[in-house]
């Protein structure tokens, strides 16, 4: 799917996120257009531009994960208690995170997006905080289906 | 007869190598050219069908199968990098080090000095697969966004110097873990022959040299 490194409504989203729900980092990642890898477009909270450059693999990782399986997916207290190995999470390594929550966005009856907030410490996401995640991403869902659609303001 | 407990262990691991190469061969060239064959098959069922439902569906699985085809192409270049038998150390670094870039976000200087000279195969994965590490160890640890990898060829040896301006760690300091890693990386270079020194302290990043005796 196109760029979104750009689009100013989506940035606004992810911040207005983290800080609802009091997170260090929020995310979005989407499946690139021409590969099934995944990239990072979006990050509010970040310490570096490390996610700018990840592709994470369909299938690998939190983002790569959630959009294979198309379910939720919770790390409470990274690197311990995870599917596989630490080096198979680069956002959670790139930003430092031990403590992520992540859901899929679905366009087109297909998941093709990640949303993803984390926390620098060991931290369980309660279902508030999950349910505002969850709001985000449907609202993030219609806003990029505008802006693939040509309806919405931004850069593609 | 009683043999070395170093010859052992490097008779164990170049064993361990070995099968890990037959398996990423056999992957790439086996499973991976069956599901290749599947998939033009598929393709061109997928153009002689009219019933839209049935095409739609057969794309969709045509779909699948690329996805796993590519799955099982990286699956096989990560347990065994063809470049390096194919090429070499140095391009199967190059090589590595863009993949690296790619899923860390971490950017890494390759610098070459001297001549490239000729790596016996045992003597390249060793190298490669410790070089391999101590790029993990950076991902994992360093809280860094660039790092600098020097190859150094010389007369009468090779030295790889990997750099990284990270958080470091205090080398004196117990953390077993990490010990545990450090000991496996200087035990592999010893068993082929070389050496491995660390220098780190925290916040001043860290700094490991690799020398292996060229013949």
């Amino acid at each position: 799917m196109r760029n979104l490194r750009n689009f100013q409504p989506a940035a606004d989203a992810c911040a207005k996120l983290r800080i609802e729900i009091g997170s260090d980092f929020a995310g979005l990642a989407i499946q690139n257009e021409n590969t099934p890898d995944v990239s990072w477009h979006q990050a509010a909270g970040n310490r570096n531009d490390k996610y700018k450059k990840i592709n994470v693999r369909f299938g690998k990782g939190i983002a790569g994960r959630v959009i294979s399986t198309g379910r939720p997916m919770s790390v409470v207290h990274f690197p311990n208690d995870i599917l596989g190995k630490a080096l198979d999470y680069p956002i959670m390594l790139a930003e430092n995170l031990q403590s992520a929550y992540a859901v899929p966005l679905v366009f087109n009856q297909v998941q093709r997006g990640v949303l993803l907030v984390g926390n620098r410490q060991e931290h369980i996401f309660t279902e508030e905080a999950k349910e505002a995640v969850a709001r985000t991403a449907a609202e993030l869902q219609e806003l990029i289906d505008r802006f693939y659609r040509g309806e919405a303001d931004g850069e593609a | 007869m009683v043999m070395p407990v170093s010859e052992i262990s490097s008779y164990i691991i170049h064993t361990q190598e070995e099968e890990i190469k037959r398996i990423a061969l056999e992957l790439h060239e086996g499973v991976g050219q069956n599901l290749y064959s599947l998939f033009t098959g598929l393709q061109f069922i997928e153009g002689g069908i009219e019933n839209p439902v049935m095409k739609s569906a057969l794309k969709d699985m045509t779909a699948v199968l690329a996805k796993t085809i590519q799955e099982v192409r990286l699956l096989s270049v990560e347990l065994h990098p063809p470049a390096l038998s194919a090429f070499g150390l140095f391009a199967a670094t190059k090589s590595y080090i863009k993949l690296y870039t790619n899923t860390f976000g971490i950017e890494v200087e390759l610098i070459t000095i001297g001549k490239e000279r000729l790596v016996s195969e045992k003597e390249n994965i060793v190298l490669f697969r410790v070089f391999q590490e101590a790029l993990a160890n950076i991902a994992k640890h360093a809280d860094t966004s660039c790092a600098t990898v020097t190859f150094r060829w010389e007369e009468t040896f090779l030295a790889i110097e990997i750099a990284d301006e990270g958080v470091g760690f205090d080398s004196n300091e117990e953390n077993s873990r990490n010990n545990l890693g450090l000991a496996v990386m200087k035990e592999r270079m010893h068993l082929a022959g070389g050496t491995f020194t660390i220098q780190s302290q925290r916040e001043q990043g860290t700094y490991i040299k690799l020398t292996l005796p060229l013949r």
